[in-house]
């Protein structure tokens, strides 16, 4: 099974493309990604991310093929700076410092354990969470961590994932 | 409709920036300021750092004044022509004339454009620009004479005329076998009209972007501006560039101006506002 995780960012939907692309490098990795999934994808995302999800899934280059595949959209908190939607608190950075950790080992325990209240006072989208962890189980390994950056204030991770 | 000023192609959404540079003592907004040539072309190598896509050259000027013959108009622009064309190829070039003799050696040095302010004055022009495979510029002036002030003329319906004779001039021009995609109409806001037939034109803009024909507006600094703001020359940017917006969002594809800057911020704001071009770089609430 193959898995990806990606941010749910609306600035990667086509009607909200600008002249110059904001999140160039995001979307190329997201694509990257996500064209290394299969033919058939599910996906674990509130609605606003199954949007991107869909969006961006519409837009790749190819999958691999008919393995299994899953694409979770979740991504750290909003409050990294004071620029940032969700302006600075001063939890946030250790709040994603401990969630990359979770996601890149990965640690399925640590992702359960995600304290839900915080990642709403953080803005962090982490619905998907708890079914990653269940999916990444003990077994998984992580292929390629394709992106890891916060530019606007909010935390964005590009992973896959194989078992 | 898709544009094509001789060599250079333009997509349907493109607008245009054509900056005014003028090879006369007595122009009424820069009053001399490039009559040098030398001051003319460092106005030309400005204008494109500013991102002008074409300029538009004159010999002379459009009030009444000292009459300028054909052989000292193309003094004026012909070489100049030729220097502009070799320097920046890939600039497109109008030259401002009405008369078929200077608009050939104008076009023979490289000219894309003939701009036709006086709206058809000299039948033979159409001629050239299908011979030289130029873009025309199909203006309404209401019949006036060159270089001559509106008098008391008067219309049914500015707008109608002004429909009925850019689009005869443009069926004219297609006759004489100017290429469609060639072929551009502009009111020639202040041309035969008094500052509320300029002003209806400006209100009415989207009848004419309606036809199908690429729409040229030439506002800047003048004087239905000014009167309307009670602003002398010198005064008159914020009001062109009111008019400005309102013409962009009818869909007006080019704009010939002084200032290059300011005009392609408007009409970049009002056709991205129109939905015709997307936002520079939009992330505000999109991260």
């Amino acid at each position: 099974m193959r898995i990806a995780l990606i941010p749910g960012v609306p600035a990667l939907l086509p009607e909200h493309a600008s002249l110059e692309d904001p999140v160039a490098e995001l979307r190329a990795a997201v694509l990257a990604a996500v064209s290394w999934l299969g033919d058939d994808v599910e996906i674990l995302a509130t609605e606003q991310g199954r949007r991107v999800a869909l969006s961006v899934l519409a837009a790749r280059s190819g999958s691999c093929g008919p393995e299994r595949s899953v694409l979770v959209v979740a991504n750290g908190s909003a409050c990294r700076t004071e620029k940032a939607p969700g302006f600075l608190d001063e939890r946030a950075e250790a709040f994603d410092a401990a969630l990359a950790h979770a996601l890149t080992t990965p640690d399925a325990a640590a992702l359960r354990a995600v304290d839900p209240t915080l990642a709403a006072d953080l803005w962090a989208d982490t619905a998907a969470l708890p079914r990653l962890a269940d999916l990444l189980g003990d077994d998984a390994r992580t292929v390629a961590i394709d992106h890891d950056d916060a530019p606007y204030g909010v935390q964005y991770w590009v992973i896959r994932w194989e078992l | 409709m898709t544009l094509r000023l001789r060599k250079h192609a333009f997509d349907d959404d493109a607008t245009l920036m054509m900056a005014i540079v003028n090879r006369t003592p007595d122009s009424f907004f820069d009053k001399g300021a490039t009559w040098a040539e030398d001051a003319a072309f460092e106005r030309v190598r400005l204008v494109v750092e500013q991102g002008a896509e074409i300029v538009d050259i004159g010999g002379i000027k459009a009030a009444p004044g000292v009459e300028i013959g054909p052989a000292e108009e193309k003094a004026r622009v012909v070489d100049f022509v030729a220097r502009v064309r070799a320097e920046f190829p890939a600039l497109v070039i109008s030259v401002d004339t009405w008369r078929a003799e200077v608009g050939a050696a104008v076009c023979e040095a490289g000219a894309d454009v003939l701009n036709d302010a006086w709206g058809g004055a000299d039948p033979e022009l159409v001629d050239v620009a299908a011979q030289y495979d130029a873009a025309i510029v199909c203006t309404h002036t209401g019949g006036v004479t060159p270089r001559t002030r509106p008098y008391r003329i008067e219309y049914d319906d500015v707008m109608r005329a002004v429909l009925d004779d850019t689009l005869a001039y443009a069926e004219r021009a297609l006759a004489a076998g100017v290429a469609r995609e060639s072929i551009v109409i502009d009111p020639a806001h202040d041309f035969g009209k008094n500052t509320f037939h300029s002003l209806e034109v400006t209100r009415r803009l989207g009848e004419m972007v309606a036809t199908g024909w690429p729409v040229l507006v030439s506002l800047s600094n003048k004087d239905f501006v000014g009167e309307t703001l009670d602003r002398p020359v010198g005064e008159r940017l914020l009001g062109t560039l009111a008019a400005t917006a309102i013409c962009a969002s009818a869909g007006a594809r080019i704009y010939r101006v002084h200032q290059v800057e300011e005009t392609r911020q408007v009409v970049d704001m009002a056709w991205t506002i129109a939905g015709r071009r997307r936002p520079a770089r939009a992330i505000r609430g999109l991260q």
